[in-house]
């Protein structure tokens, strides 16, 4: 479908990989983070702050901060990847560490005491029941990735962000609406899949309680 | 056979969770563990499957040193049984109880086949479907026991398992162990704070002081009937007396016949004595006393009571309260249909008791009848 000279087809594949890839990279990234945070008091003291102070960069300066840093070109994609990831993992480790934490003891105790060793604690129980609160992390990580997608516009990274940001140039209001629209409707599209994701993986939380 | 030798057990703190502990749990009984809370009962029993470690002596499980073992399989081979079931949330009944079959190695169709079968002798095979937040407290416990024993592990630790359940359901648990514990024959080491459980459930009994001293380790009716020293006495209860009694099978009871006339002709004629009135099954409905008016039965004493001896006498304790309970000053005898048997009288309770003290020793315990 093309638009307002766009292959508009295109900037909403653009604008979901954009935003969807580093919230994945970002989640595989922040669970082992989180894990540790939530084992190790000193690693809590450090990464929970850390990552804190890392959400309150301003993306901006991120995208233009990182091709500095590792020599990736000014125009790529991977600039807004890398910054989504680093706000993902920000929002994350905290996400998870508190999803861990928040596993009744009694529940880790029975585990242990039935035999499971760490890996099966943390996959086998630790990790399903932390589904719940995870499942929320990543919906708010998610939507902030959609929306600061369409900062990557502003240095020439394509995403419906361009039409917002041409659109601007150009005065042509219809463009900007599409732009914002577009990208609001992906993030409630995201949004809602994650949701249904998470529902999928906890049916016991839907189960009726008492008898 | 679990057995702990000097142990010792020192926190990271410097708290002492166990002094010098030295104990054995005999094979195929039921060993409780009973004391004040913060006694270091629970440490006691996690020293066994070594989610405690312990800092000096040693624990044996049939005669080999736990320490030697790798702890997630030497777990893998005693079921262990919480306070709050501590069952997986995520999982159904059914995956629960495969937990440890799976672990074991089993694949997750031969897993649920072990698991099906022992919800079936729990009687919990219409709940397998079921998750855990849909079963009552006393449902999930009975799951954690079904847990427990689908490892086939022939130790069984068990930590305040009943106490979070009410009183009712939590005789109800206890029968179900006896029952299980009658088939099965496993070692089970019991933890509780609850004197009345531990003397219900226990082979030996373990009464702990704090910092895991045993203050006294025997069988209940001698925990009953000679404690050592305040502590013991002041734990069993002052009414141990009284506790005792529910202990003693009344075997020995003779009971008296009592003027009986079928309900249906109660009101023909006030009677010369206290008669009961017996409903068209034989059972009894209700005293009519002299005085012409009809009175609650009191308790009744059960003669084949189902957790006293096996010879269909119900313990002394019961025998006493139907005694005393009754308006006419003779307690109304039924049998487990609740069929009029005869009488009791307090007095020959008493004299019962009162032998039974000069023979203390002797006293079988229903205990030993059990399996
Ligand atoms: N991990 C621990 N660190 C320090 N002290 C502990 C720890 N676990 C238990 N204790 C202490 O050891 C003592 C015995 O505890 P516990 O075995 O849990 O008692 P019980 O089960 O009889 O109530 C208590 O004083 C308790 O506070
Ligand atoms: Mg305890």
């Amino acid at each position: 479908m093309r638009a307002f000279g766009y292959d508009i087809d295109q900037l909403v594949i653009a604008h979901v990989l954009l935003a969807v890839v580093p919230v994945l990279v970002g989640l595989l990234v922040a669970l082992p983070l989180g894990w540790w945070a939530h084992r190790s008091r000193p690693a809590r003291r450090v990464l929970v702050p850390l990552s804190g102070a890392l959400y309150t960069v301003p993306s901006l300066a991120l995208i233009v901060f990182i091709p500095v840093v590792l020599g990736t070109p000014i125009l790529s994609p991977v600039n807004v990847g890398i910054t989504l990831t680093v706000y993902t993992v920000a929002l994350l480790v905290r996400s998870v560490a508190e999803a861990l934490d928040a596993v009744p003891d009694t529940i880790t105790t029975a585990a242990i005491a039935v035999g499971y060793r760490s890996a099966g604690l943390l996959f086998g129980v630790q990790l399903p029941l932390a589904v719940p609160v995870l499942t929320a992390g990543l919906r708010v990580a998610s939507v902030s990735a959609f929306s600061l997608v369409t900062v990557g516009a502003l240095v020439g990274i394509p995403s419906l962000g361009t039409l917002m940001t041409d659109g601007f140039q150009q005065d042509y209001t219809a463009m900007v609406v599409t732009g914002i629209v577009g990208s609001v409707v992906l993030a409630f599209l995201f949004d809602a899949l994650w949701l249904a994701l998470g529902r999928s993986l906890t049916p016991w939380t839907r189960a009726r309680t008492g008898v | 056979m679990i057995e702990f030798r000097d142990v010792g057990k020192r926190f990271a703190d410097g708290t002492v969770g166990l002094e010098s502990l030295t104990l054995t749990a005999r094979a195929g009984e039921i060993t409780v563990l009973v004391g004040p809370s913060g006694c270091g009962k629970t440490t006691s029993l996690r020293t066994v499957n070594r989610m405690v470690e312990i800092t000096s002596g040693s624990v044996h499980l049939d005669g080999r040193d736990v320490a030697a073992a790798d702890p997630a399989e030497l777990r893998r081979g005693i079921g262990y049984v919480i306070q709050q079931a501590g069952l997986f949330p995520h999982r159904r009944v059914i995956d629960n109880v495969a937990t440890v079959p799976v672990l074991q190695g089993l694949s997750r169709r031969e897993a649920r086949a072990r698991a099906a079968e022992v919800l079936e002798r729990v009687g919990l095979e219409a709940f397998a479907q079921r998750w855990p937040a849909q079963l009552s407290g006393g449902q999930q416990q009975r799951v954690g026991v079904a847990r427990a024993l689908a490892g086939d592990a022939p130790v069984l630790l068990m930590d305040e398992p009943f106490s979070a359940v009410d009183p009712v359901v939590r005789v109800e648990l206890q029968d179900e162990l006896l029952r299980l514990q009658a088939d099965l024959g496993k070692t089970i080491l019991f933890v509780t704070h609850d004197i009345d459980e531990a003397i219900r459930l226990g082979d030996r009994v373990a009464v702990m002081r704090v910092g895991g001293r045993l203050a006294q380790f025997a069988p209940p009716d001698e925990l009953l009937a000679a404690p050592v020293d305040d502590f013991v006495a002041g734990f069993v209860g002052r009414d141990r007396g009284y506790r005792r009694l529910g202990f003693v099978p009344a075997t020995a009871l003779r009971l008296v016949d009592l003027p009986t006339r079928a309900d249906a002709n109660g009101s023909s004629g006030v009677p010369e004595e206290w008669t009961v009135l017996l409903d068209g099954a034989e059972r009894p409905a209700a005293w009519l006393g002299p005085d012409g008016a009809r009175h609650d039965l009191g308790s009744l004493y059960v003669t084949d009571d189902h957790d006293a001896a096996s010879d269909g006498a119900g313990t002394l304790r019961g025998a006493l309260d139907a005694a005393l309970s009754s308006p006419a000053g003779r307690g109304v005898a039924v049998d487990g249909q609740g069929r009029y048997r005869g009488g009791v009288e307090a007095d020959d309770v008493l004299a019962l008791l009162d032998r039974g003290r000069e023979t203390e020793r002797s006293v079988a315990r229903p205990g030993d009848t059990r399996r």
